[in-house]
């Protein structure tokens, strides 16, 4: 399915049961997203770890309600205990199944986004590994010098910024180098098409989520 | 093709006092492959840059033509196609994951139809020798291959000019060698003009047709054919050294053992599962080839790295160390000055080496020399960043003497630095370590003045590391 | 897009890789959420773990904002470290998204309100401040906050706009004196 569109999909998706009250639905959109992930060959590890992840936090939101919410106190903590599964679950048939590429070649081919914007983030994405290494040797360096760098040190953050600012030049450098003119036209050897399907999945998903919400009489 | 004429080229940083190049006139032929050289910091990289338009030549500070078009009338989008050029760090290179990703942008961004494309990349990557790299993730590949990936992608584009700014810093001989084959094939089959920036000018003598020189007053000189041998000769020396080292014999007080230690850099191997113990209260040089994995090895030492086997700093293995306690113990030098520093001003450096420092000896009385010494003083009010690199090397020297940790590990620690400021850092090292008996374990390319400090010496070459006693 | 325009490829890069290197420092502090989550749990009030922490997420959004003075930085400066952080390890998926969205807005209507010209104290607060707001108008829905007793949703509030205003405005200035003393910016930025 076209990535932008899945993404507005499941965006729409989740802002509706953002305000929803139903667990039902919520527990419907987890089986529901279970399945479309399995169908995606998702290892059941990782919908094991999918599953342990947000225990903790949904744990925490169901005892606040439960122990100083007002009215329909269960209802509520199981309302938002299964909402945050609803959440990782629809979250997670996007971010196994498409990766940033993928995202990026849609924005720009079917939304015409900037390509500065599509490569700028792609290009420090694809850094992700050095920069957390680069955060071990900032730490370290502190270290050697006696200085502590914890999260709420300024120095922390100074360096991390001057190191983005140099690799930030270099990288736009290197672009520019590669071919790279800010707003110029460019051609795609990766098509992204937006196909008629696209549209329909879109608007039958949904509907059905409509259905889910206002029609459907779940309890 | 395109001859580039340089006229009156003038540039200055805006921070910086002096002109960084000064009204350049020079004309570098097409089809030919020319070595730029003179020392670190001397705006080889800013010629460059300016060459590229990556930096912007400011109006009425001369021009740079390319067969008399001035590049500033070139559009954009043709830029690529007329020059390219590659980088010293081979980290900040790429846009993308993979090679071929990043060779599908750079020709996407050359507008080349998309059916074209797959041949383009396909042919780049054969001419270059690393078909099988194409679907490699770029981040796994070593300083040699990015480079490799890095001339593909130009080869890809066909850039007409070739500039190639220190390329060869992080690659290892043998990619060295290759990397040279190609781009003498691309002068002599596709007639490409090569301009190739390098303070190292090892087996460049038979290859290029023409030496460039960027003089200490900035202006650029083609070096009379009839110099050659004594310049290439002159520098041959500067790595040599006729001392020997004694081999360490056993038992001696350990400092580091090494137990079937191996590094890996991606899916490189770097270093052969090796055992191997250094000498406390000794000096230890290591040298060998770029890209060996000398710097991996210190990053394994101070815990940066993963490796595999065991590392003891004395008596413990350094994984059950407090990370705290540890870099007071065994601190970096780390090879960019600037990963060091942790304030804005000298002075507040100074400051802060002092009150975290392990030991005495640096009394302000003994700063204050040191910092006339190394040439700093009058700076102790300026920010750190706006120093040059080889201020900036000398202060972080000290800095990293004034800790005085136990174990000083070097990377590089004389790179860049004129002949006279070695001189002051060797004459404070030496005069520092009698007092205060620090271990040093050295990298280092440059011997001239270092040797005589160095009590034993390691090789690391072809994924060994020994101790030998003679370079 | 117009405002697209006034954006150069380099200050793409350097927001987003501020994102970035500031999601792996707080990866770090992971460990303090769930440790004080796992211990408000039982007296009902974890969820003050995720107000003392969420300045420390909203920063990057106040600090793009504050740093780079363009209309628009602090809202691509929060969606940019979003949208990287629900690819790289983020397992709160698109929830993520519409967080950094309604973060990075919030960041920006303080600069709105001070009509881009207060890159003081006052434009920092009043950031500080309409980011509370709008994201705990978000949490109100989002997080069933609406059904809370008052008294808790007041305490919560405080809490929050105090972790706003220390991590997202004394840290950033502090941050930012820095970078000023240091001359960095001025070679990359003029305004």
């Amino acid at each position: 399915m076209n990535p932008s569109i899945k993404l507005l999909l499941l965006f729409i998706i989740a802002l509706e049961i953002s305000f929803s009250l139903i667990i039902s639905l919520n527990i419907a959109l987890v089986i529901l997203a279970i399945g479309y992930l399995l169908l995606h060959h998702t290892k059941c590890r990782t919908i094991g770890w999918l599953l342990i992840v947000p225990l903790l936090p949904a744990i925490g939101l169901w005892s606040t309600q439960y122990i100083n919410g007002t009215g329909n106190k269960t209802l509520m903590a199981w309302v938002l205990f299964t909402r945050i599964y609803a959440f990782v679950f629809t979250g997670a048939t996007f971010t196994l199944t498409t990766n940033i590429l993928q995202l990026a070649d849609s924005l720009e081919q079917n939304w015409h986004l900037p390509s500065k914007f599509a490569y700028g983030v792609l290009a420090a994405y694809n850094l992700v590994p050095k920069i957390q290494h680069e955060v071990k040797i900032i730490r370290a360096a502190g270290l050697m010098r006696g200085q502590q760098l914890s999260f709420w040190s300024p120095k922390l953050y100074f360096k991390a910024i001057l190191v983005s600012i140099n690799w930030s030049q270099n990288l736009a450098q290197a672009m520019t180098s590669h071919g790279f003119v800010e707003d110029a036209p460019r051609t795609h050897y990766r098509h992204c098409p937006l196909r008629w399907q696209d549209w329909a999945i879109f608007i039958v998903g949904l509907g059905l989520i409509q259905l889910g919400l206002f029609v459907i009489p779940w309890s | 093709m395109a001859n580039i004429a340089l006229e009156n080229l003038t540039y200055t940083y805006p921070e910086a006092q002096a002109p960084t190049l000064n009204q350049i006139q020079f004309t570098f032929k097409a089809h030919q492959f020319t070595l730029l050289t003179g020392p670190s910091g001397t705006g080889k990289s800013t010629l460059l840059k300016l060459m590229t338009g990556l930096l912007k030549l400011p109006a009425n500070q001369g021009c740079i033509r390319y067969n008399d078009q001035p590049l500033t009338t070139i559009a954009a989008t043709e830029r690529a196609g007329k020059v390219a050029l590659m980088f010293q760090n081979p980290n900040q290179q790429f846009a993308m994951d993979t090679v071929e990703n990043e060779l599908i942008f750079a020709l996407e961004n050359r507008q080349v139809p998309a059916n074209e494309i797959q041949a383009k990349l396909t042919a780049a990557l054969a001419f270059v020798g690393i078909s099988e790299l194409r679907e490699r993730n770029l981040s796994h590949l070593s300083g040699g291959e990015k480079q490799k990936v890095a001339l593909a992608v130009i080869v890809a584009m066909d850039s007409d000019v070739i500039l190639l700014d220190e390329p060869f810093a992080s690659v290892d001989p043998a990619a060295r060698a290759s990397l040279l084959k190609r781009l003498i094939q691309l002068r002599d089959q596709a007639g490409k003009t090569i301009i190739l920036a390098d303070h190292d000018l090892t087996d460049y003598e038979t290859l290029v047709d023409q030496v460039v020189r960027i003089t200490p007053d900035r202006h650029l000189t083609a070096v009379p054919h009839a110099d050659w041998s004594t310049l290439f000769a002159d520098f041959a020396r500067t790595g040599q050294t006729d001392q020997r080292w004694r081999l360490p014999n056993q038992p001696a007080k350990p400092l580091f053992q090494l137990q079937k230690v191996a590094l890996t850099q991606g899916r490189h191997r770097l270093l052969q599962p090796t055992d191997l113990t250094l000498l406390r209260h000794h000096n230890t040089l290591i040298t060998g080839p770029n890209g060996s994995g000398k710097s991996t090895l210190f990053e394994s030492l101070v815990r940066l790295t993963d490796y595999d086997g065991q590392i003891s700093y004395l008596t413990d293995d350094i994984q059950t160390l407090r990370r705290k306690r540890y870099a007071r113990q065994v601190a970096l030098l780390f090879q960019d000055a600037e990963t060091q520093f942790l304030n804005i001003t000298v002075a507040e450096e100074l400051a802060q080496s002092q009150k975290y420092a392990y030991g005495d000896y640096f009394t302000p009385a003994r700063i204050t020399a040191a910092m006339q010494q190394l040439n700093l003083t009058g700076h102790e009010d300026q920010v750190i960043y706006t120093l040059s690199e080889g201020q900036k090397k000398k202060l972080q020297i000290l800095l990293m003497l004034i800790m005085q940790s136990p174990v000083l590990l070097m990377d590089e620690p004389l790179k860049g630095l004129d002949l006279k400021s070695v001189q002051a850092l060797v004459t404070l090292l030496k005069s520092t370590i009698a007092e205060t008996h620090q271990s040093l374990i050295i990298i280092s390319h440059q011997l001239t003045g270092l040797a005589p400090l160095i009590d034993y010496h390691l090789r690391f070459e072809q994924q060994h590391l020994q101790y030998r006693e003679a370079l | 897009m117009k405002w697209a325009k006034a954006w150069q490829l380099s200050d793409i890069i350097l927001i987003a890789l501020i994102g970035i290197f500031f999601g792996a420092i707080f990866m770090g502090t992971n460990y303090v959420y769930d440790v004080l989550t796992a211990a408000l749990a039982p007296v009902g009030l974890s969820g003050l773990a995720n107000e003392l922490l969420l300045g420390l997420w909203c920063m990057p959004g106040m600090l793009a904002g504050y740093m780079l003075r363009l209309k628009g930085s602090a809202t691509l400066g929060e969606l940019l470290a979003a949208t990287v952080e629900m690819f790289f390890g983020g397992q709160w998926g698109i929830s993520t998204l519409i967080s950094g969205v309604t973060q990075g807005f919030g960041a920006e209507l303080g600069y709105i309100v001070t009509r881009y010209k207060h890159y003081d104290w006052l434009g920092l607060t009043a950031s500080a401040l309409t980011t509370t707001i709008v994201t705990f108008g978000w949490d109100l829905a989002r997080n069933g906050y609406f059904k809370l007793q008052l008294w808790l949703l007041i305490l919560y509030f405080v809490v929050r706009f105090c972790s706003m205003f220390l991590f997202g405005g004394v840290l950033t200035r502090l941050i930012t004196d820095m970078l000023d003393r240091s001359h960095v910016l001025k070679s990359t930025h003029t305004n």
